[in-house]
């Protein structure tokens, strides 16, 4: 009883202190309490298990080209490797892209009379960027583009065939694998990496990193035979890295809520090109095992899909093929609203700024130029893409108001002629001739998530840096669940060429870690 | 090849009562499965669970091709999608043994066990002409992509396109 009156007076006495005071007060509570999560979170990444269930020298979480190209390396420089992926098959995201890699001063640009280097490829980077780029980071994937094409080709076996473009790029740069897929690169490299005697781990999900009390990186917490995206599923396991774990997990465009807290306009009506499974749970993981974070709030929206077809679809392939080639339209005007070879966020913005899909359209003879035939004609088998015979019936279609539309066609192909557009400044290339030849092809557009550019900080050496600014040892990263590489905004066809450049460097030290134990 | 993906035990089994030949099943508990059940002993597994409507004819030394005369491939009481492909193979003569071994813990199979009977290049041979593309090789995988992606033996199986197309396959 006597307790409970002099709590009360303490209370009482305490109310009565000068805001400073109290303000003071709860700085200190606030504190403490930051202190205890942190210890909190320290006791629970470096809890070690009792028992290692397994024992590796390097283990890479993910399957697509930035895993997959770290697993070669680090097999290759002797280590023994597991690589764990939580989803069903292998590839990610990888294996649904568009397969096109940006490689400065490739063959085919030598062959075609272009002039490139990896300076004006930095250049490029640092542009669409907005020279948020690492410049260490975006100077290493612009030096190394020709020694990773090389490697691509000559020794995992990959191949690529064709030059291509992509906007935001000053000249034609990408080169593109043979089945226009990233399944063109990822195949051989998991054949590759089997081959090789990379171990590997599907249905396998990574819970957490265990650290040591030092705060090295020592191995991870697992769940094996998970079931996408049951959390439940699965039993606990624990694996030993000896060397290194290498996190390859991709980015967080599937996971609304994580976006959302990051970038709010995203909200689920945005639908994502991405595969199920890239939901950034591991990204969140490292960061509770001390890793940085950096850029999460820049979420790259694709404005080449269609709300036509689902997923990524076929129209990205239809639409960046054409640009440069036929023009852009807001439907609701009849006219032109953007530079067509423009960066994605400059495309993506105007048309949510829009607000309702967009159209683009080519005549035959650019259409048949520019665009695979197996695109045009499974664009066209899904409704995605449609063909024409007039511009009367293109019009009618999409409700464009035709006299303005007609108009804005005859402004265009002046600006082919004369190979300069006045309006927006869209680059038209030497080939592009004007747009008169029935038939014409046409989709809509509406922009989807496509791309995370922040994510984990590494150093050029693929090393993840932890929240005390130093590299958290024992941890490398590679691809999209590393943030810094692009900046602002990636420039189409430079994710590919990230992937394996820093999947690369980050196998090659990961087996160069000395063994902890 | 990789580990195939353990199915889920039962929630995702058969529920059309009428097209229930063999798996009427209590809802949530899948039967014990019997290594050493004969494709026409329902009750070996089943217990004493109904698992067929009223009125429908024995089963017993039924084989798939009896049911067959029935429940053909293109009418409303075709049994594609509605039975699990365990039963199918049972029914046809391909007992649990055949695929699990004789080990005493049964686990999942890998892919090649199927593709000793199934061949890959041979099945997209077969489905060559499904609209609109081919569920047997797609420019992602080619014809490497694990069976058990789609067709679980044990669960409903699953249209693995339909996460990113819309290809209405009808998955047996």
């Amino acid at each position: 009883m006597s307790d409970e009156i002099s709590q009360e007076s303490e209370v009482t006495r305490r109310s009565f202190l000068k805001t400073t005071g109290a303000v003071a007060a709860a700085a200190g509570l606030a504190m403490t309490g930051l202190a205890a999560t942190v210890r909190q979170a320290e006791a629970a990444c470096g809890e070690m298990p009792k028992k290692w269930d397994e024992t590796y020298d390097v283990i890479i979480v993910g399957t697509g080209f930035a895993g997959l190209s770290a697993a070669i390396e680090a097999r290759h420089a002797g280590a023994e490797v597991l690589v764990i992926e939580k989803m069903r098959t292998h590839g990610g995201n990888s294996i649904i892209n568009g397969g096109e890699m940006a490689v400065a001063g490739n063959k085919w640009q030598k062959e075609a009379g272009i002039q490139d280097s990896p300076e004006l490829f930095m250049k490029d980077l640092l542009k669409a960027g907005s020279s948020l780029n690492h410049p260490e980071l975006a100077r290493t994937i612009a030096e190394q583009s020709g020694e990773a094409l090389d490697w691509c080709q000559n020794f995992v076996g990959a191949r690529f065939v064709k030059l291509v473009f992509h906007g935001g790029h000053s000249v034609k740069r990408s080169v593109q694998t043979d089945n226009a897929s990233g399944s063109g690169l990822v195949n051989p490299l998991f054949t590759k990496a089997k081959s090789m005697g990379v171990k590997f781990q599907f249905t396998t999900k990574m819970e957490r990193l265990i650290t040591s009390k030092e705060g090295r990186v020592v191995g991870l917490e697992i769940r094996k035979g998970y079931k996408f995206p049951d959390d439940r599923s699965g039993k606990a396991s624990f694996v030993k890295a000896r060397k290194a774990v290498v996190l390859a997990s991709g980015g967080f465009s599937q996971n609304v809520e994580l976006r959302q807290i990051q970038d709010p306009r995203i909200d689920s009506r945005f639908d994502s090109t991405n595969h199920p499974g890239a939901t950034g749970e591991a990204t969140l993981a490292a960061c509770q095992a001390g890793a940085m974070d950096v850029q999460m709030d820049w979420i790259q929206m694709g404005p080449w899909t269609s709300p036509d077809e689902k997923g990524f679809g076929h129209v990205p392939q239809f639409c960046e093929r054409l640009v440069g080639y036929g023009p852009m339209i807001d439907p609701k005007s009849g006219r032109r609203f953007i530079q067509e070879t423009g960066n994605r966020k400059v495309r993506a913005d105007a048309m949510m700024a829009l607000g309702y899909p967009t159209i683009i359209f080519g005549d035959a003879v650019n259409v048949k130029r520019q665009v695979l035939p197996h695109t045009l004609e499974k664009g066209m088998a899904n409704g995605a893409i449609k063909k024409f015979d007039t511009i009367e019936e293109l019009a009618a279609t999409y409700g464009i108001p035709l006299a303005a539309l007609k108009e804005e066609i005859a402004k265009w192909n002046s600006y082919v002629e004369k190979k300069k557009d006045p309006d927006f400044n869209c680059k038209i290339f030497p080939e592009t001739t004007p747009t008169v030849a029935a038939p014409f092809y046409a989709c809509r557009l509406w922009p989807r998530v496509h791309h995370c550019m922040g994510g984990l900080v590494i150093d050029k050496n693929a090393q993840v840096k932890g929240f005390n600014l130093k590299p958290l040892k024992g941890l490398y990263a590679a691809g999209e669940v590393t943030g810094g590489v692009h900046g602002a905004v990636r420039l189409g066809t430079c994710a590919m060429l990230d992937c394996v450049v820093f999947g690369r460097i980050a196998g090659k030290n990961a087996a160069k870690e000395k063994n902890w134990g | 090849m990789y580990t195939t993906f353990i199915p889920a035990r039962s929630a995702a089994l058969c529920t059309v009562a009428a097209l229930a030949l063999l798996v009427a099943l209590p809802a949530f508990a899948a039967p014990k499965r019997l290594t050493a059940a004969k494709p026409d002993n329902c009750s070996a597994c089943h217990g004493k669970d109904r698992v067929l409507p009223d009125g429908h004819p024995k089963t017993a030394k039924m084989t798939l091709a009896a049911c067959l005369e029935c429940h053909s491939k293109d009418s409303p009481a075709s049994l594609s999608g509605k039975l699990p492909l365990s039963h199918r193979h049972q029914l046809a003569g391909v007992s649990c043994v055949k695929c699990h071994g004789t080990t005493k813990k049964q686990t999942p199979v890998e892919a090649a066990v199927c593709e000793a009977c199934h061949e890959p290049a041979k099945l997209a041979e077969k489905t060559a002409g499904v609209k609109p593309q081919n569920p047997h090789t797609s420019p992602h995988y080619g014809t490497a992509l694990d069976c058990n992606v789609c067709h679980h033996q044990h669960a409903k199986g699953e249209n693995f396109c339909m996460q990113c197309h819309t290809f209405n396959f009808k998955l047996p």
